[in-house]
């Protein structure tokens, strides 16, 4: 009797070889799977959706900014290769005009708030963050109890008390601010109930205005250090 | 062959109780996938939006050195045009219009660790109050020129921001490490950096969560101009 040929196994080493190379694949998918989800998550560490929004938010409006000053400054290069007879000193004169209101050397005037915070032992850092607050919310000009604020007027705690230039300013603090005056408003009307909820604090107020005269002004301070590129 | 048959479908199978098996461990790794999606969908505008305002800002500068070389040829054709071109110089350099150099400091700060018992709050997170903080005392012991990460501060500039995210005027946020640049008289400045009366909020946090403050005064530190918008729509002269 003949006996049918039994059919090759396939060596137990091809069959070792399969079983590794599946559970390598499978282990290769799954980490591929794992790792990009993971990867997603990565960067999105300690940003919540909601601080995401606010910073779209920023962002949006700081490039309609942007973008306005780049349509100003179309027009002007326009305007100055045009060649007309006194561009160039007319946009000269302009931007002096208004680079002496943004560093505070002029008396200006405009619309904005005038806040008054009455309290005992405010401090400077106080201060400071109030004027942040406005400037944060495009104020063009400030003005405490009579003393001209731009960013780099140092705003220090001394044993006299809160100093504006190296001047006391003391309580109650008389803060006007010129800028767009809807926008200031809500800006003023948030510190007032935060400050309200200060103990340090008797009254915190404001009122809106059309026309705000800031008579204040800071001496222009030449470079000593510092030479242009 | 009937065998090899075999172990292919083995294959197969394994691949798709791979598959299978990712997707279950990802959907329970991750909290519902719409969600990072959305997620994503935010990103991806954030980057959008930065870049869009990196555009402008370059541009802002192409624009204002154009300008400038047009008034240096109006200048040279005019004598008034050239006083009120000095003039001008001066007050730009002065409103952070102008890339400066000199010597100064450099101030790194850095985030901490998150403390056992913070709560899950961010002190150990560099914040907008600490960079204005550090700014002003800068200013105070009378740097001429302040950047911080590479942006120029202005007499306009405001400081915003929150949870390690640090927002200066029209820019996109910056966050930890941020290094701020000065220009002035370095020992004044380095002295008052040195103070451990000054900066509390920083010092406090530096021992709680180990924040990172570190200085050192240059020879010679270079600050670029102010790339965004200076604009004051409701000042008049009065």
């Amino acid at each position: 009797m003949s006996r049918r040929p039994r059919p090759r196994r396939a060596p137990l080493r091809v069959r070792g070889l399969s079983v590794w190379l599946i559970a390598l694949l499978v282990a290769f998918v799954a980490t591929v799977q794992i790792r990009s989800q993971a990867e997603v998550e990565r960067s999105l560490v300690g940003v919540d959706a909601t601080s995401l929004a606010f910073l779209i938010d920023d962002l949006h409006s700081a490039n309609d900014t942007l973008a306005s000053e780049k349509a100003d400054l179309t027009r002007l290069r326009a305007s100055l290769q045009s060649g007309q007879t006194g561009a160039a000193d007319q946009a000269l004169t302009d931007e002096a005009q208004r680079l002496r209101a943004i560093e505070g050397l002029v008396p200006v005037q405009g619309p904005g708030v005038v806040m008054q915070i009455d309290a005992r032992g405010l401090t400077a850092l106080d201060l400071e963050d109030a004027l942040n607050n406005f400037m944060a919310a495009h104020a063009e000009a400030i003005d405490v109890n009579d003393h001209r604020v731009v960013t780099g007027v140092a705003v220090e705690q001394t044993s006299e008390g809160v100093t504006v230039g190296g001047a006391v300013v003391a309580a109650p603090w008389t803060i006007s601010v010129i800028g767009d005056s809807a926008r200031l408003a809500q800006v003023a009307e948030l510190m007032s109930q935060q400050l309200r909820a200060d103990r340090r604090v008797r009254t915190a107020t404001y009122r809106t205005a059309t026309d705000i005269v800031i008579s204040s002004v800071l001496s222009e301070k030449p470079f000593v250090y510092a030479i242009p590129s | 062959m009937s065998r090899l048959a075999g172990v292919g479908v083995v294959a197969v199978v394994a691949l798709l109780v791979g598959f299978i098996l990712a997707d279950q461990v990802r959907s329970q790794l991750l909290t519902p996938s719409n969600q990072v999606a959305r997620y994503q969908a935010l990103v991806r505008s954030v980057q959008d939006l930065e870049a869009s305002n990196a555009g402008s800002r370059r541009q802002i500068a192409d624009l204002r050195a154009q300008i400038d070389a047009l008034e240096s040829d109006a200048a040279a054709r005019s004598a008034t045009t050239q006083a009120l071109r000095s003039q001008v110089s001066d007050l730009r350099a002065h409103a952070g219009l102008v890339a400066m150099h000199g010597p100064g400091v450099e101030v790194l700060l850095r985030n901490g660790v998150p403390g056992a018992n913070s709560g899950g709050g961010t002190g150990y997170l560099v914040n907008f109050q600490d960079v204005q903080d550090v700014v002003n005392l800068l200013f105070a012991q009378g740097a001429e020129a302040v950047a911080v990460n590479g942006r120029r501060i202005t007499p306009l500039s405001s400081f915003s921001g929150s949870e390690g995210q640090i927002v200066i005027d029209q820019g996109p946020p910056v966050t930890s490490p941020v290094k701020l640049d000065a220009i002035g008289d370095r020992n004044r400045m380095v002295a008052a950096l040195d103070d451990p009366s000054a900066l509390p909020g920083v010092r406090a946090r530096q021992v709680q969560f180990q924040l990172h403050l570190t200085f050192e005064g240059l020879p010679d530190v270079s600050l670029p101009a102010y790339d965004s918008s200076l604009q004051i729509p409701n000042v008049a002269a009065s």
